[in-house]
């Protein structure tokens, strides 16, 4: 009897030693996840500012704090980048699945001549209905491309369309507490980026 | 099927010239590293660059930063942490760092990158990132020699050697001496 006792007794510490054993490798592989995409070490407030969404309403990126804002400058008539960029969104967003709603995906014109509100809905919700498109004055604008160190340059190419637009095509991440946080060239693959954002919100619960 | 005393004598050649090619191929491994080894052969390790105060005015003069390379060699695990104490943003390729901040990003792919560049007058920056010749590479070369080293050398010295092949030498009188009746 006494035998089984400590047999027992055994198992259940060594059950116990072991439980402990992987929470402590848990949280040490979670601490030491390392973000895949370029990112910003000092926590700096993201630049905020008031523009126009697809709606015709105003959209401030301060009211958007508690959620992870992901911001991609590009224009509607963009051959190549603009929907590759806005197709990686929208893969994104399958693969977070019920996260995604915790993510805020927006995509600002560089080419405001052309990219009125309307413009904007057809384009972005033709990739998906939650998405937002910014647009606004040229002056608003400016200050925005500033900030974020968006360049673009218009250039003639005498077709139909009149011209394109040479731009910055990085995606910027905004956490939750409204700090640039981390930035993915163009083409950064999908997965590695879900990756960033699944650790950001697990670390934000 | 060999009784475990008959296979005695294949086991003990076997370990002795694995023992053997272990030694050799360790020995033949790190010559071979340390006549060929490349000064960015180490460890990987955190490299800081820095974007001193007034760079995007100094690059808009037409006036590069003598502080900042034009190409820079990385080892995979390297982390670039580049710190912008300049007034405006700047960007190396897919790194974008705010004024006054810091930012960094992980090498984790081997790859000659040239990359666009706002810090540099020629606008482009090239980043090499290499496979760095650590223990580990070493060990594992080691692991995968040394078994291919000592099967062929084992089939080989069975071919040259069998175990057991210097049999005595059979006198005459074994040779003539006529069999029995009875043995037969």
């Amino acid at each position: 009897m006494e035998v089984m006792k400590s047999k027992y007794g055994l198992l259940g510490t060594g059950i116990v030693i072991g439980v402990a054993l992987m929470l402590v490798g848990w949280q040490i592989v979670q601490g030491s996840y390392q973000y895949q995409g370029s990112l910003i070490e000092t926590p700096l407030p993201a630049a905020d500012f008031e523009l126009i969404n697809q709606d015709g309403d105003p959209y401030r990126l301060s009211e958007q704090r508690g959620q992870i804002v992901l911001i991609f400058f590009g224009y509607t008539h963009c051959p190549d980048v603009c929907p590759l960029s806005l197709a990686d969104y929208r893969a994104i967003k399958a693969q977070l699945g019920e996260q995604a709603g915790q993510v805020e995906y927006l995509f600002i014109t560089v080419d405001p001549e052309r990219d009125t509100p309307e413009r904007m809905k057809i384009y972005v919700t033709s990739f998906d209905p939650d998405f937002t498109g910014l647009s606004g004055s040229m002056e608003a604008l400016e200050k925005v491309w500033s900030s974020y160190g968006v360049y673009r340059a218009k250039v003639e190419t005498g077709s139909a369309s009149g011209y394109t637009m040479d731009h910055t095509a990085r995606m910027y991440l905004i956490d939750p507490s409204g700090n640039w946080r981390l930035t993915y060239p163009f083409g950064f693959e999908v997965e590695k980026v879900v990756a960033d954002l699944q650790h950001m919100l697990r670390e934000e619960n | 099927m060999k009784k475990p005393n008959q296979l005695r004598p294949y086991l003990l050649r076997l370990g002795l010239i694995l023992a053997l090619s272990t030694a050799f191929v360790a020995v033949f491994n790190e010559a071979v590293y340390l006549l060929q080894k490349d000064p960015h052969d180490r460890a990987p390790q955190t490299i800081e660059l820095v974007i001193p105060q007034g760079t995007a005015a100094r690059v808009e003069a037409g006036e590069d930063d003598p502080t900042i390379p034009e190409e820079m060699v990385f080892v995979l695990g390297d982390t670039l942490l580049v710190r912008n104490e300049d007034s405006t943003s700047h960007q190396l390729g897919p790194i974008w760092v705010p004024a006054g901040a810091t930012a960094s990003l992980a090498m984790g792919e081997p790859a000659k990158l040239a990359y666009s560049c706002s810090f540099s007058t020629t606008r482009y920056l090239n980043l090499d990132v290499r496979q760095p010749t650590t223990l580990g590479t070493r060990v594992t070369a080691l692991l995968l020699a040394a078994p291919t080293m000592t099967a062929l050398i084992y089939i080989y010295s069975l071919l040259v050697f069998p175990v057991g092949g210097k049999q005595p030498k059979k006198t005459s009188a074994d040779i003539s001496a006529p069999v029995s009746e009875g043995e037969r």
